[in-house]
């Protein structure tokens, strides 16, 4: 259509289908050949109804099978069974004030993760955009990313002592390597062809990382964030292990100490709820924030 | 013509220039002394069998490569990087996903805080030169490729460059869409009297649009003829069909097709 689009109503057809189109208006409209859908199938679409209704299923058949295996043979007090854990986790909660423990690892978690953001990512923006300081940081990064984060809390326990500090820098170690290269990655991926267009529009080195190279990658840098953000949570057990008096992980350890199997498959549980819950606030403010990427 | 009149205004000047890529060891000699002038509101195009350079040749006229030997002047006035002053639109598509298409089209005013410009209007009528301003507020992925091709041409427009250089921006596009766009720009050209540079493989397409076709040999390109075709010039000529069933048409189209093979055969 060289015209402009707008001065038609209707999108041209070539005149020998609009003759057929015509025709075939004026019979009844027929039925198409049945064609059978396989369940199981390629990148076919799914309704959001049909994903809750699966989602639930697989839960439903996990749990019951738990449940099962847990209440068939003689009661096991190593192995107890969701109902029991439920249970516990309401004793926790109402009666032994888990609540501050819930509390106290999701102000670490969180606090650590908005400081290894705020490093990795302005770090991992530059590096995947200027090779030059991909070249000086490099290096450094990867060899860190090889340094189990566990080794050093002996050395985090001495320079920063026993309290938060400390765990806050372990949950730090773990995740911020991995940021760091994978967001370098991702701004990495930002099309040449999008930073040359830029360039021949008049765009200033800063005014170009802001315009396209930021925004091009954004949206891969918010999939990274919330995938290390999940790793963030492995590590809070790791973290409250070693001289820790509250937090989820200090209760697992407490509970271990008197062979409490149910409050420590209770602590699991808020953990994995608590991960749930940030991936699906991530996916939302995913959502939020590129619309131009809502249905595709 | 005098060298007075090749250093008038907004006239582009690629003087005896080369390029030679150099790998680790070996090194391509990719272009050699090539040398034209495109006049102000003229469209020249660069056509040349695969591989023969003609890109190498634009993206050193946009500043976006540098050349080793020689020299390239718009209006008098060095190339020595990448400005909006050479606006330039590419093969592949480009507009930014992550903006409308009227943001698309704004992006190079906003860049340069050219307020005044946006503020009169500038985006709307480039808008609707290309034809798109009722897809004003769509995102890309919604558009076809012809459409967003459109964007891309409309962006770099809206930015006011003294020269617009394209690299195949129909490459990419099936016939049909692709004539549709080569007529819309030929209308956009005659109308905004731009100074056009045009990279093309489509023999069809260098004579509806050009004044001046620098056909390139291969091996290392070097300019083989110029050749001057009259259709542009011509405001009869509208249409695919008009430019076909002009006398001149079959006969030009066959000698450039004759050279093409020519070169090919090398
Ligand atoms: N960045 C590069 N590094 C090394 N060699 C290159 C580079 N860019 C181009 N070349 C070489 O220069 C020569 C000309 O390339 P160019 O892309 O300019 O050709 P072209 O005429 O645009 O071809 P096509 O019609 O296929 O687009 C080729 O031999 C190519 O291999
Ligand atoms: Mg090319």
């Amino acid at each position: 259509m060289s015209q402009p689009v707008q001065s038609q109503a209707v999108p041209m057809t070539p005149d020998a289908n609009a003759t057929t189109a015509d025709s075939s208006a004026a019979m009844p409209p027929l039925s198409p050949w049945p064609v059978k859908v396989r369940w199981f199938e390629f990148k076919h679409p799914v309704s959001a109804l049909s994903k809750v209704w699966l989602g639930v299923a697989a839960w439903l058949v996990f749990l019951l099978g738990w449940h099962y295996a847990a209440t068939s043979g003689d009661a096991n007090p190593l192995f107890p069974s969701p109902l029991a854990v439920l249970d516990a986790l309401w004793t926790l909660f109402a009666e032994r004030g888990f609540a501050s423990d819930v509390l106290a690892s999701l102000k670490r978690i969180l606090i650590s993760f908005f400081l290894a953001c705020s490093i990795a990512i302005p770090l991992g923006i530059l590096m995947g955009a200027f090779p030059r300081v991909e070249s000086a940081f490099g290096p450094l990064v990867s060899a860190f990313r090889y340094l189990p984060a566990p080794a050093f809390i002996p050395l985090l326990l001495m320079w920063l002592g026993t309290g938060d500090t400390q765990k806050i820098a372990l949950l730090m170690l773990g995740v911020i390597w991995f940021l760091i290269t994978l967001v370098c990655d991702n701004v990495k991926q930002t099309p040449v062809d999008f930073i040359e267009t830029a360039k021949t529009l008049g765009g200033s080195r800063r005014k170009i990382l802001w315009t396209v190279v930021v925004p091009a990658s954004l949206p891969n840098i918010v999939i990274t964030c919330r995938q290390m953000l999940a790793v963030s949570w492995t590590y809070l057990v790791i973290a409250e292990i070693v001289a820790a008096t509250d937090g989820i992980g200090a209760m697992i350890m407490r509970a271990r100490r008197f062979v409490n199997v149910d409050d420590i498959m209770a602590g699991i549980l808020v953990i994995g709820i608590l991960g749930l819950v940030c991936d699906l606030l991530f996916r939302g403010l995913y959502w939020l924030m590129f619309p131009y990427l809502r249905r595709r | 013509m005098s060298v007075a009149e090749q250093l008038d205004m907004s006239s582009l000047l690629v003087d005896r220039v080369g390029k030679t890529f150099s790998a680790r060891r070996s090194s391509v000699v990719a272009v050699e002394s090539v040398s034209f002038t495109v006049p102000p509101r003229e469209v020249c195009i660069l056509l040349g069998p695969s591989g023969c350079g003609k890109s190498t040749v634009l993206r050193m006229i946009a500043g976006l490569e540098i050349p080793t030997s020689g020299r390239i002047t718009l209006s008098g006035r060095p190339v020595l990087g990448p400005a909006r002053e050479r606006g330039m639109v590419f093969q592949g598509y480009t507009s930014f996903p992550w903006l409308t298409v009227r943001q698309n089209v704004a992006y190079g005013l906003k860049l340069n805080g050219d307020f005044g410009a946006l503020r009169e209007g500038t985006v709307d009528h480039f808008l609707e030169s290309v034809g798109l301003t009722r897809f004003a507020n769509a995102w890309p992925h919604e558009l076809s490729g012809g459409m967003r091709q459109r964007v891309a041409l409309a962006r770099a427009l809206a930015a006011t460059p003294e020269l617009l250089l394209m690299d195949e921006p129909f490459g990419a596009l099936d016939a049909e869409t692709r004539w549709q766009m080569q007529e819309l720009l030929l209308k956009v050209i005659r109308k905004e009297r731009m100074t056009v540079v045009m990279v093309t493989h489509d023999v069809e397409e260098a004579l509806l649009l050009g004044d001046q076709i620098v056909f390139l040999s291969s091996h290392p390109g070097r300019v083989r003829t110029i050749i001057n075709p009259p259709f542009k010039t011509d405001s009869a000529i509208r249409t695919r069909e008009d430019l076909r069933a002009h006398p001149r048409y079959a006969e030009m189209e066959r000698d450039i097709l004759q050279m093409m093979r020519e070169e090919g055969k090398h």
